[in-house]
Formats: C-alpha cells, sequence, structure tokens
C-alpha cells in the first residue's frame, strides 16, 4: 500500500499514476470537501488523462480525511503542492503542517518521501524536524524531484525521463519498498545528497528559463528584421550541442509560478551566499518586457486610432490543457487594457469578473468574436486552432489578429484578409 | 507605473505651477484652463525658489486640497556648472520646505529622462538612474529630495521624466524636431550630425500635457516615463521635417556635419505609460511633427 499525503495537483497526479502501475494507493488529504468530491471522480484541477485514470483505476484508490488511514502504507509521499506569493517566494509553512499533523499516523519503519518543491536546506530541515519527535518512528526520509508540466503531468509521472532523489547518505541502497515503486515506472533512479537533489530540479529549470529568454531575445530580433524563428528553430535542433527537444518556442515570458519561484530562490541564494546571479535580474526584465508583447502591439497596431473599440481575448488559462491563470500573460494584459471592452472566452479557465468590470465572457470563440475590433488569442487552445478564419471574419469588426504562440494557421487568416501578427515573425 | 489614489479621474480643486514661464508649465496651464479648472501658476519673477525666503512665501500661498507641479529648474542652457546645480538644489530645498510647512493633496515633480545613463539601449522606469553630468545629478537629487518631503508631509507624490519633448512653443533649440523645424523653415536645410543614424525617442508636448493631467485628475503616485514609445533615427526625423514642405516651397536640404561622439540609441520601453492610462491616446509623430511646423509657420 502506498501512501499520498496532500491532494493538490501533484499529489491527485501521482496517486493516480501509482495505481495506474498497479499499487494499491492511500490518498489522504484533511480537506473533507476534496475527498468526497475525488471519490466522485470529481477533480477541481483540468488535467488531461486524470478522469480516465480515475475510471480505470479507482478500485485501487482509497481517498480518505482520516490520517490514520496512512497507518497502512509502508511508503508515505508528501505531495502538497508548495504555493508561491505574489513576490514569486515559496511558502513551506502548509507542508509542514501537513507533515507535523500526520507523522504521528505513520506506521514505524515507514519510509517518507516528500515530492513537493522543495528549496535547498529544507529536505534536510524536515528530515531534523521528524528525527526530532521520538513518537515518530520512520525508518527513511528522502526527497524526490518532480518537474510536473501542467498538461503533460500524467504521460510525465507514466514514463518519467529520470527519477532525482534526495537522501541524507546517497551511498546507501534505497528500500526494497521505494525501489519497487520506482521500478515500476522505469527510468534511470539518481541517488544524490538531499541539497544536490534540490538544487537540480532548480537547475532544470534555469536551463528552461535561459532556453526560454534566449528564444524569446533573438524572436524579438526576428520581428525586427524580417527574418522568421520557425525557421531558426529546426537548424537549431539539429545541432548536438542545443538538441532535439530544447524549448524553442518564443512565448509571452516565463509564466506558471514554478520557474519564477525557482528564480527567485537561487537570487536569494546568492545575497545570502554572496554569489553572483545577475543574470537572473536580466531573465527576470526579459520575461517582463515580452509578456506586454500584445499590449504594446495592440496599441501601437490598432488602439492609439480607435475610439471605444471591442477586443476578443482567446483563452485566459496561463497555457494550454490547464485550468491554471497563475501569472497568466492575458490577466496582466486584462489588467494594462483596463477600461477598454473585451470579450473573453477559455475553455476551462475563469476569471473574477468583479476584478474587470470591463470584460465579458463569451460562451464560445465565435460567440466572444462577435463585433469585435481586433483578436487576441492569448492561450494556444487547439480549439482555436480548427475555427475557420473566413466565419471569424462574417462575426468580427476589424481585422486585426495578434496571436502570440501561432496557434492558428497565420497563411490561412492572412489569405482571408486578417492583419496578423505571431512572435518571432 | 503609477498607483491611482482616485480610480476614476477627479479634477483637482486647483493646481498650483511653479516655473510658469517654461514651455510644460504654459501649455499645462492652458489646457486645465481649457478645463475649467483653477490655475495658480507661479513664475520666478513672482517667487524665485532659489532664495531663501521662497519657501515662506510660498507656503503662505498654497491650500490643502492643491496639487503642486514643479516644472521649475534651470536647464543646460542656463549653465552646466556646480554653481548652477545648487541653485537648482536650493529650488527643491524650498519646495520641499513649502510642502512640509503646508502640506498640499498631490505633487508632481517635472524629472528628466536624463537621469536614465545614455548608454542605456533600452530604459524603462525599472532601469537605475545614474548620473552622468551634473544635470543628471540636480534631477536624480532632486526627486530624492522631493519624495523624502513628500513622504514625510504625506503629500501623494508622482515623478514625471518626460523624454525629449518638441512642440511650436518650446524655446530650447536643442538637436531634434523644434531645430529641424526652425531650421528648415529659416535656412531651407537641416544639419545632421553624421547620417542621422543615432535612434531617440521625441514626445509631443500636448502628450506630455496630456499625461499629466490624467496623474493630476487620478492624484497617481510613483514614477513613469512621459515618452512616445517609438524611437526613431535622426536621419528619418530630418526626412519627415523635410517632407512637410509644401508643393510650391523650395525643397529642404539635409546636410550632414561631422560627428563628434559614436553612434548611441535609445529607446522607452512604454508599458508602464499604458497601463497606467489604458485609454491615453498618443499623437502620432506625424501629426506632431505637421502641428509644430504649421504652429512655427503661424510664429514667424
Amino acid at each position: 500500500m502506498i501512501g499520498f499525503a496532500g491532494l493538490s495537483h501533484l499529489g491527485l497526479n501521482y496517486s493516480l499514476a501509482t495505481a495506474a502501475k498497479g499499487f494499491d494507493v492511500v490518498a489522504f488529504d484533511p480537506d473533507r470537501e476534496l475527498v468526497e468530491r475525488l471519490r466522485a471522480g470529481n477533480f477541481p484541477i483540468e488535467e488531461p488523462g486524470f478522469a480516465e485514470l480515475h475510471g480505470q483505476h479507482r478500485l485501487r484508490l482509497h481517498y480518505t480525511a482520516d490520517p490514520a488511514d496512512l497507518k497502512m502504507c509502508a511508503l508515505v509521499f508528501y505531495s502538497l503542492d508548495v504555493r508561491t506569493n505574489e513576490r514569486n517566494e515559496a511558502d513551506l509553512a502548509p507542508l509542514r503542517a501537513l507533515i507535523d499533523g500526520t507523522a504521528d499516523t505513520l506506521a514505524p519503519q515507514a519510509i517518507v518521501v516528500v515530492l513537493s518543491q522543495l528549496r535547498p536546506g529544507s529536505a534536510r530541515e524536515l528530515a531534523a524536524r521528524l528525527a526530532a519527535r521520538p513518537e515518530v518512528e520512520i525508518s527513511a526520509f528522502y526527497c524526490q524531484v518532480e518537474t510536473l508540466i501542467f498538461g503533460a503531468a500524467v504521460q510525465r509521472a507514466m514514463e518519467p525521463e529520470r527519477f532525482i532523489i534526495g537522501a541524507s547518505d546517497p551511498s546507501q541502497p534505497l528500500p526494497a519498498p521505494y525501489r519497487r515503486w520506482l521500478e515500476a515506472f522505469g527510468g534511470p533512479i539518481l541517488v544524490m545528497r538531499y541539497e544536490s537533489a534540490e538544487l537540480a530540479k532548480i537547475a532544470i529549470n534555469f536551463f528552461l528559463v535561459s532556453s526560454v529568454s534566449t528564444t524569446n531575445t533573438l524572436a524579438e530580433v526576428c520581428e525586427a528584421i524580417g527574418a522568421d524563428w520557425k525557421e531558426i528553430a529546426p537548424a537549431l535542433r539539429l545541432d548536438r550541442r542545443i538538441g532535439p527537444h530544447a524549448y524553442l518556442s518564443p512565448g509571452l515570458g516565463i509564466a506558471g509560478g514554478n520557474l519564477e519561484r525557482d528564480l527567485v530562490t537561487v537570487q536569494g541564494l546568492a545575497a545570502v551566499h554572496g554569489t553572483e546571479a545577475g543574470l537572473v535580474a536580466a531573465w527576470q526584465r526579459n520575461s517582463t518586457w515580452r509578456r506586454d508583447w500584445v499590449l504594446r502591439k495592440v496599441h501601437r497596431e490598432f488602439l492609439d486610432q480607435a475610439s471605444d473599440p471591442l477586443l476578443a481575448m482567446w483563452g485566459l488559462a496561463y497555457k494550454a490543457d490547464t485550468h491554471s491563470t497563475k501569472n497568466s500573460p492575458a490577466l496582466e494584459l486584462l489588467r494594462g487594457l483596463r477600461g477598454l471592452r473585451v470579450r473573453a472566452h477559455d475553455p476551462v479557465a475563469k476569471i473574477e469578473l468583479s476584478e474587470f468590470p470591463s470584460v465579458a465572457i463569451g460562451a464560445t470563440p465565435l460567440e466572444a468574436a462577435d463585433g469585435a475590433d481586433a483578436l487576441l488569442v492569448m492561450t494556444p487552445w487547439k480549439i482555436y486552432s480548427g475555427i475557420s478564419p473566413d466565419e471569424a471574419k462574417s462575426r468580427m469588426r476589424g481585422r486585426l489578429v495578434l496571436d502570440p504562440w501561432g496557434a492558428l494557421d497565420g497563411a490561412a487568416w492572412r489569405a482571408a484578409g486578417f492583419t496578423y501578427h505571431r512572435l518571432g515573425c | 507605473m503609477l498607483t491611482h489614489l482616485n480610480p476614476s479621474p477627479l479634477p483637482p480643486a486647483r493646481v498650483v505651477i511653479l516655473g510658469a514661464r517654461g514651455f510644460i508649465a504654459r501649455e499645462l496651464a492652458a489646457a486645465l484652463r481649457a478645463a475649467s479648472i483653477e490655475v495658480q501658476a507661479i513664475s520666478s519673477q513672482e517667487i524665485d525658489l532659489s532664495e531663501p525666503s521662497a519657501a515662506g512665501r510660498l507656503q503662505s500661498l498654497l491650500r490643502a486640497d492643491d496639487a503642486v507641479v514643479m516644472t521649475s529648474a534651470l536647464t543646460p542652457d542656463k549653465g552646466k556648472d556646480t554653481a548652477t546645480l545648487m541653485k537648482n538644489l536650493r529650488m527643491a530645498e524650498q519646495v520641499a520646505l513649502a510642502l512640509a510647512a503646508r502640506p498640499t493633496g498631490h505633487f508632481v515633480y517635472i524629472s528628466s529622462d536624463a537621469v536614465y545613463d545614455w548608454r542605456q539601449p533600452l530604459i524603462s522606469e525599472e532601469t537605475a538612474p545614474s548620473a552622468t553630468d551634473l544635470y543628471s545629478l540636480m534631477h536624480i537629487a532632486r526627486e530624492q529630495i522631493l519624495t523624502a518631503a513628500a513622504a514625510a508631509a504625506k503629500v501623494p507624490c508622482c515623478i514625471l521624466r518626460p523624454c525629449a519633448i518638441y512642440g511650436a512653443g518650446d524655446s530650447h533649440n536643442g538637436y531634434g524636431p523644434n531645430r529641424f523645424i526652425r531650421s528648415a523653415l529659416a535656412d531651407g536645410k537641416i544639419r545632421l550630425f553624421g547620417a542621422g543614424d543615432e535612434t531617440r525617442d521625441h514626445v509631443f508636448i500636448g502628450d506630455v500635457v496630456a499625461v499629466l493631467a490624467l496623474a493630476l485628475g487620478h492624484r497617481s503616485t510613483g514614477v513613469l516615463n512621459a515618452v512616445s514609445g517609438a524611437s526613431i533615427s535622426f536621419g528619418e526625423l530630418a526626412r519627415r521635417v523635410a517632407g512637410l514642405v509644401g508643393p510650391t516651397d523650395k525643397p529642404v536640404a539635409i546636410e550632414s556635419a561631422p560627428r563628434s561622439g559614436p553612434v548611441t540609441h535609445r529607446h522607452f520601453d512604454p508599458t508602464a505609460l499604458l497601463r497606467s492610462f489604458p485609454l491615453h491616446r498618443p499623437t502620432s509623430l506625424e501629426f506632431g511633427l505637421q502641428k509644430t511646423w504649421r504652429e512655427m509657420t503661424i510664429g514667424r
């Protein structure tokens, strides 16, 4: 029996994946209402594959709000997502509270693994915290680095690229229950000291940020000189030093919260230890600048000459296949356009309309486009690519389309008479 | 980025403009009066802010619900030396003393893009000010003096940093639209340094006044660059000015003089301006140049 404590995105994803690998799962969260919803297969998070896995493996899943049920588990994962504040600083207090409130219910000799996003130094601190409690008799404490991606979480859990595990003594073999669980998923297992594992997660995100920032910097140069980044990216993928899976799509800066959190974490570490991290501020600046691409573009191309315009916005989530609007460029744009009329559509994400009094919601993408002077595609949901430009043309008043990610077929929209712009071109 | 104490703009009870004879002050006073807003424009002839008695005289004029706009400054054409710097700082000191003695409802300081290092190619409000000469040092020091004084007196404070302003009423003849138009009208020629490759942002006076009026109406606090957000090379600018000549007039010649320094470029990120005032519609360079040309022609 495998236990999961904390059923936010991370815990839900791994409890489902663990059940799918044939293990019986105790999935605990102190929120009784949430547990009732989960028992009914009603997930609070939009994630492709959740409903299917639940449907196929629900008999192996025991959702509970009673921490005593974790006593049945030889291996317990703490899987609460670590939230960040408005300054992108991680708040570990809820995770500490969860561990403090459940540790004495764990089975003697239980193996504890923290899946949550830890900043360097936290795993050793949490291990010491548990070791200081004589009533807690766990046998081992590990942290496991997760690189969960919204919209691709299930696939990444079921087919992991590798496991990164932080241990108090990496030279010691992993205990059998943990190793059996890891081997059920396959993939290389990398065991290292706690601090290395915690920093490995940040290192992965830093390389992602550097790719995103480099791409965005050069994509903007493309826009200025008449080059097209889409033509350049394949050449980079064929370079062995960059690689076929490199993150080379231009975007509206860094969003979602996790990458920003790691940047802030390293800035904090650099400040404390006196290491040079000026690069991080440059990335942050570049991210903010690119985030506002649509705002500057819509003013320059259109708003400066328009009176009382209506803007259609397709997409509110920070990326496709997620309900999350954390650090979403769409919401930042709405704040920048306050006072202007906007009609928005998103298949999943919701916004608090009281925060955006001049925004209305369209039930369908075309309803949102009705009578609009310009169309802004702020989340590249697949459904938008299927919309005919001729149909949109018949509904819209204006002919400007800003599609930063290229969710639409630019050539078709241009052929239909639209002035079409995307990033990197 | 500014924070608005009035989410919807409200007309100020009265606007006190310091430096009444200056270009910005005259245009602002005219715009406010046209909007039926009471204006008290004070020139250096009425109160010389560099005199030690200025604070007392100024505070006796101020009311608690006034918005004060300080445009007064001795610009580099009046002197670039230490004496000018110190005189400018004394002016800020006197205004700070007046605010301390008689807090007002709002205070706006018209600073300058000179606070930024001219070697920075892309500037936003996040760019750290850096003194490269006594004039930039003066504005940086004044911003600090006045911000601290306003904070101590609990007066909401807004710092506006315009880039190069153009418009017919500007008496300065800096390298850019005003000089190009005047020289085209007077001599039928425009003289560039080199090929005029340097790019700069030029903001129309009407836009600076519009942004000021919005900041006054919203009782905005914080720092904002008053810019167009679109830089242009001096060469292209000269060609656009030359293109304003009428079909029957003599064409304007564009000449080149030796360049003394390296080619530098300066762009401004307008995002904070767009976010602060989403409904502000800046004047296009084409329209701004035409208007300036027309008004300068009438004035000849």
